[in-house]
């Protein structure tokens, strides 16, 4: 009797760890990588380069100070915060405005309308970056930064839209027809309603318009120049033939992740509808 | 003005009509101006020879020429097709397979969990130039402390991982699905948790052993959810260039590991043959415009039966 309830716990014991044990490995394999770059960050500059590498070290924050005092990175910061910020601005005021269109009127063509906005994003981006960089080539205005915010706000739009549309449809409709009967116009309900019941939405959607355009790679680096260079342009730029500023790497990746990291937590609940742009409602 | 002359002319400010286009105007005007005109001028442009490292020359007009080099004769806009292609149809079903599986092992309640979900999403939230360059240190030769793991048992003792095509090649792909996998296991843990719990609860009763649920009940019902995330990650992986870009700038040698945003990208600003450039550009927008066509079908014939 007692031989069968032991094997029964055991059984329960192999259970339990087919799948605590690959979890396990899951977040280490996940995790570990990063952690050795913000470990990096902090060690003064002999303890990067030796091997095997080191894990006892006295932290200083000499990466920091000289990513930010004698690189300038200050000022890259500040542009990709510009940038995000004011292409989120503009893709969700406009965004949000067609998105409760589409999802509460009949608009002729809306199908054509969505794939049209949605095409913009499936593409490599090389294919919408240069037509944008001819223009502002011509009009000479690549070192106003107008380009990449202009171009961020471009190719999120499609999340802003998809997204919005699917918070918009599940806003019970009941709520919007009594206050149409007790004589509230198209725009008052909108203001006064739907907008306002959706506002979570709005809110996530625009964490993850800001996540976008804060880790967008290809379009800053085509479209924007000089001065207005982003986080994300500098970084590769810290390797150099000679030597690699690996301690500057370090930090510099640190200070453009901890945003992202703190928004990962902000925005769980919704994590699986701003990745598939509102396709899949988790 | 007499009333009621024109009457077609009349707004009616409170119409329907007039809260449409109140609401759409901006989009598309929004969308003319950042997509639609530069389209236009880059189809202007592919048609010329511009190119700004030359000496000044005016532009001239060369016809289909840009075009029938890029299809005809350049190899390495093939290859890159070719690279990319193979690219995905690799990455793109490991992940799916290795996010299903971790997304089984979450498929329960225990203390923990969300925080931990979020955690194993790090690697897919973080910028992909910031993955790029997290690796590029980690596989650093001489005292990068991957490299250091692998030269312990055995590995890449006397050549650096990135001199080498073959495994330059697998290391990105290895990337890609370190960084990836937890977007498809994210996915399928919000697929598995909106299934119906009665079928699942009948095979168990009938006598299902955990695999045969999952074959028979569980992957059947996930499918359409499964065909979106596919779609999806292919399409994402599909415009892959950071890892190229950091890691390994296209080679070693000529091109070994570009794709083809990379293969754009260097074309273009490589050597500044704008004319080119924007005949590549209409060729790859033309792409993504059928790629767009199948996914808006797919996707809207998931969500019309529900």
């Amino acid at each position: 009797m007692s031989s069968v309830r032991r094997q029964t716990a055991w059984r329960r014991r192999f259970r339990a760890a087919s799948w605590i044990l690959p979890l396990f490995f899951l977040l280490v394999i996940a995790l570990l990588p990063y952690l050795w770059v913000l470990l990096t960050s902090f060690k003064p500059k002999d303890e990067i380069f030796v091997s095997p590498p080191s894990l006892l070290f006295d932290p200083v924050l000499d990466s920091y100070r000289s990513v930010f005092v004698d690189k300038g990175f200050g000022r890259y910061l500040f542009n990709s915060i510009v940038v995000g910020l004011s292409s989120t601005l503009v893709a969700v005021t406009i965004g949000v405005l067609a998105a409760y269109a589409l999802a509460r009127h009949k608009v002729p063509g809306s199908n054509h309308l969505m794939f049209f906005i949605l095409s913009t994003r499936l593409g490599p981006p090389v294919a919408f970056a240069l037509p944008m960089y001819l223009i502002f080539y011509r009009l000479g205005m690549l070192d106003l930064g107008v380009a990449v915010i202009l171009a961020h706000a471009s190719f999120n739009l499609v999340l802003v839209v998809w997204m919005m549309k699917s918070f918009f449809e599940d806003i019970p409709k009941e709520v919007e027809e009594a206050a149409r009967l007790d004589g509230c116009g198209h725009f008052g309900v909108f203001f006064r309603i739907s907008l306002r019941m959706a506002w979570p939405g709005v809110v996530t959607v625009a964490i993850f318009v800001l996540l976008f355009s804060w880790n967008e790679l290809l379009f800053s680096l085509i479209l924007s120049a000089g001065q207005w260079r982003t986080m994300t342009v500098m970084i590769p730029t810290l390797v150099v033939q000679t030597s690699t500023l690996w301690g500057e790497v370090a930090a510099a990746c640190v200070v453009q992740s901890i945003p992202v990291i703190l928004f990962t937590f902000m925005g769980q609940k919704h994590l699986v509808r701003g990745l598939t742009f509102g396709a899949v409602k988790g | 003005m007499a009333k009621g002359r024109w009457p077609a002319l009349r707004i009616r400010w409170h119409s329907k009509e007039v809260f449409v286009f109140f609401c759409l105007a901006p989009v598309l005007l929004f969308l003319t101006l950042t997509s639609v005109l530069p389209s236009i001028v880059a189809l202007g442009d592919s048609l010329t020879n511009w190119n700004l490292a030359g000496f000044a020359k005016q532009p001239r007009i060369v016809g289909l020429a840009n075009y029938t080099t890029l299809l005809g004769n350049d190899p390495q806009f093939w290859g890159a097709l070719r690279r990319t292609a193979v690219f995905v149809l690799v990455v793109v079903p490991i992940e799916l397979v290795l996010g299903l599986a971790a997304a089984l092992c979450f498929d329960r309640y225990f203390f923990g969990r969300r925080l931990m979900i979020t955690l194993v999403m790090i690697p897919t939230m973080i910028a992909p130039v910031v993955v790029a360059m997290l690796w590029r240190f980690i596989l650093a030769p001489s005292f990068g402390a991957g490299t250091y793991l692998l030269q312990s048992v055995g590995l890449f003792k006397n050549v650096p991982i990135f001199s080498d095509p073959a495994t330059a090649w697998l290391a990105i792909m290895l990337i890609d699905i370190w960084e990836w996998t937890p977007f498809m296991m994210l996915i399928m843990i919000a697929g598995l948790s909106s299934l119906p719990s009665e079928p699942i609860e009948a095979a168990r009763i009938d006598g299902a052993k955990p695999w045969q649920i999952l074959w028979h009940v569980q992957l059947p019902m996930l499918r359409p959810l499964i065909v979106v995330a596919v779609l999806f990650r292919a399409i994402d992986a599909s415009k892959m260039f950071d890892a190229v870009y950091v890691l390994t700038g296209g080679g070693p040698g000529t091109d070994s590991t570009s794709t083809i945003t990379f293969f754009a990208h260097k074309a273009i600003f490589g050597s500044w043959k704008l004319g080119y450039g924007s005949a590549i550009c209409m060729v790859l927008g033309l792409m993504s415009l059928i790629a767009a066509a199948a996914f808006n079908k797919i996707v809207s014939a998931r969500k019309e039966p529900a």
